[in-house]
């Protein structure tokens, strides 16, 4: 986060919530890891141990944490965006299926969910899904999965180990849709990786993050911040046996911009976004946002 | 129409209130001025693929087909059908909307003068309500289909909201400036008389919706004959109340 962000950032979170001091001026280069203020630098590096540890346990621990809902709330979110090009009733043939990105991706749990519905339901045999991620042990896990699907050796699955601020292997305007579920909040950078999903969405691509977002019902909030302080770091201990791990993932949680505040980074992004710009799921607990990359016609 | 107040003024009431939170959303400026133009209805993306989507309704009815048609013509991809939040029923809302914006335009009141016989309120309503029937025709055959979109529990509050709009534009339209409850009574029976004959319309196999018109007109004749009654009935119970009293009060009753 660069130093003018920084500050920005501070003075934003000031308003709402009273954050640890901070000294904005002083040390440009740092950013937030969960409640911790650590260099940059680091960032990345501590970001990819959480997840290198949590790899082969990530699923389960998805179920006990969030109680199978967090199933509910991807199918959701594929079956919205409705993945695919039916062959009958689309009239134009010059292009066949859609181009899905699918950043922090690792296991794959959005890819294989968005080719199942653009085969089932729409018919469409060529939408392809890039998967990328920058922990490599999360693709190793994604692959490894990928071998119970009828997709794993198809052309239409493809694995690549990519920072999601620079997709350099990725060209310009050549992707109908990028989604990143649950990943944008571990982004040491979330501005560049922004800018970076408008340069590779074609005009008039959709970008679609779903991510935990801020619960409105102040009573319920109550009961959710037990949760998922009290909870869950325990529940992480049980299970996967890294306690440090699943608190980080916590207070990241609450460390991400809220609602608003997000569907307004990705306007400052360049994105047209559809009604208010976001769509709560279970109260609030996680929210689906949208940004449209306007076509050359409108601009 | 106005002795109809008794018999609808609770109708009136509950339905006004129901949609006043919906009229609170969507309009920033919370009274009307003719010095201000009224910002167009939908921004300038979402406007451009409904249009182009609107053209194809009455090939492809309203489904997602459409949109996705529509946003090929627009120079989008199928995904940017995701910029319309509510999918289909953002189509629907398109027509209602840009239909109910159009009245103001499309129907024009001959001037008075000439004889010095001017248009009853009465006679503009019938006009307007016929004007905004005939804007359904491109697509009656497809209408049934919004009508279900409309149905749906999610979207019968928006779209009970855009029908009182409506009345509400026909009644400001054609001039009425009633401000007791029949303001209420008003909306609501032009609201139920306008959905049902739309209902009857989408049936209406005869020869240019001969049909609709006729049934609106008797609709119309029930109002007043009900409305008559319902005055008439007011009236009497009024003065033989008023009698009963009078008369008890000459025999010495302290009333």
């Amino acid at each position: 986060m660069g130093e003018s962000r920084c500050f920005s950032c501070s003075v934003r979170q000031a308003q709402q919530q009273t954050p640890p001091p901070k000294s904005p001026q002083g040390r440009p280069q740092t950013t937030h890891f969960g409640f911790e203020t650590i260099s940059e630098a680091l960032k990345e590096q501590r970001v990819g141990a959480v997840f290198s540890s949590v790899a082969s346990s990530y699923d389960s621990m998805n179920d006990f944490m969030s109680l199978g809902i967090h199933r509910l709330w991807k199918d959701h979110f594929v079956r919205n965006l409705n993945p695919g090009r039916n062959p009958l009733t689309s009239s134009s043939s010059q292009e066949q299926g859609w181009n899905i990105l699918d950043i922090a991706g690792g296991t794959g749990d959005i890819a294989f969910r968005m080719l199942d519905h653009a085969s089932t339901i729409n018919h469409d045999a060529h939408t392809k899904v890039t998967v990328a991620d920058i922990n490599p042990e999360m693709l190793t896990e994604g692959k490894k999965r990928a071998l119970q699907t009828p997709y794993a050796r198809s052309p239409r699955l493809k694995f690549v180990e990519a920072n999601a601020e620079k997709l350099d292997m990725i060209p310009s305007n050549s992707i109908d849709l990028y989604t990143v579920a649950f990943g944008i909040r571990n982004f040491t950078h979330k501005e560049a990786a922004l800018k970076e999903a408008f340069r590779v969405l074609k005009p008039g691509g959709v970008f679609a993050c779903l991510e935990f977002s801020k619960v409105n019902n102040p009573l319920f909030d109550a009961v959710y911040q037990r949760w998922s302080f009290g909870a869950i770091p325990l529940i992480g201990q049980l299970v996967a046996g890294d306690r440090d791990s699943y608190q980080y993932l916590v207070e990241s949680i609450a460390r991400f911009p809220s609602q608003t505040e997000f569907s307004d980074m990705i306007k400052d992004a360049g994105f047209l976004v559809p009604g208010k710009g976001y769509e709560d799921l279970t109260n609030g607990i996680a929210a689906i946002h949208k940004g449209v990359k306007p076509a050359e016609k409108s601009l | 129409m106005a002795p109809a107040r008794l018999a609808t003024s609770l109708l009136g009431t509950l339905r006004a209130a129901s949609t006043r939170p919906a009229i609170a959303w969507r309009q920033r400026c919370l009274y009307h001025s003719y010095d201000y133009a009224q910002p167009p209805p939908f921004p300038p993306a979402e406007s451009a693929i409904l249009s182009c989507a609107y053209a194809h309704v009455p090939s492809h009815g309203f489904t997602i087909d459409t949109l996705k048609l529509g946003a090929r013509d627009a120079g989008y991809l199928d995904v940017s059908t995701n910029l319309l939040p509510r999918g289909v029923f953002d189509l629907v809302n398109y027509h209602l909307v840009t239909q109910r914006l159009a009245l103001q335009n499309n129907v024009q009141f001959p001037e008075e003068g000439e004889q010095g016989n001017k248009m009853g309120v009465g006679a503009k309503v019938r006009k307007l309500t016929l004007a905004r029937l005939r804007a359904n025709e491109a697509i009656i055959h497809r209408w049934q289909e919004a009508l279900a979109i409309m149905a749906q529990p999610t979207y019968v509050p928006v779209s009970f909201a855009e029908l009182a709009r409506l009345a509400d534009e026909i009644w400001f339209l054609s001039g009425d400036q009633s401000v007791d409850s029949s303001w209420y009574t008003k909306r609501a029976t032009l609201s139920a008389i306008y959905s049902s004959t739309e209902m009857y319309m989408t049936q209406d196999k005869s020869a240019n919706f001969v049909d609709t018109e006729q049934f609106l007109d008797n609709r119309l004749q029930d109002l007043i004959k009900v409305g008559g009654f319902v005055g008439g009935l007011g009236e009497w119970l009024n003065y033989t109340g008023h009698s009963t009293i009078n008369l008890l009060r000459s025999k010495g009753a302290r009333i």
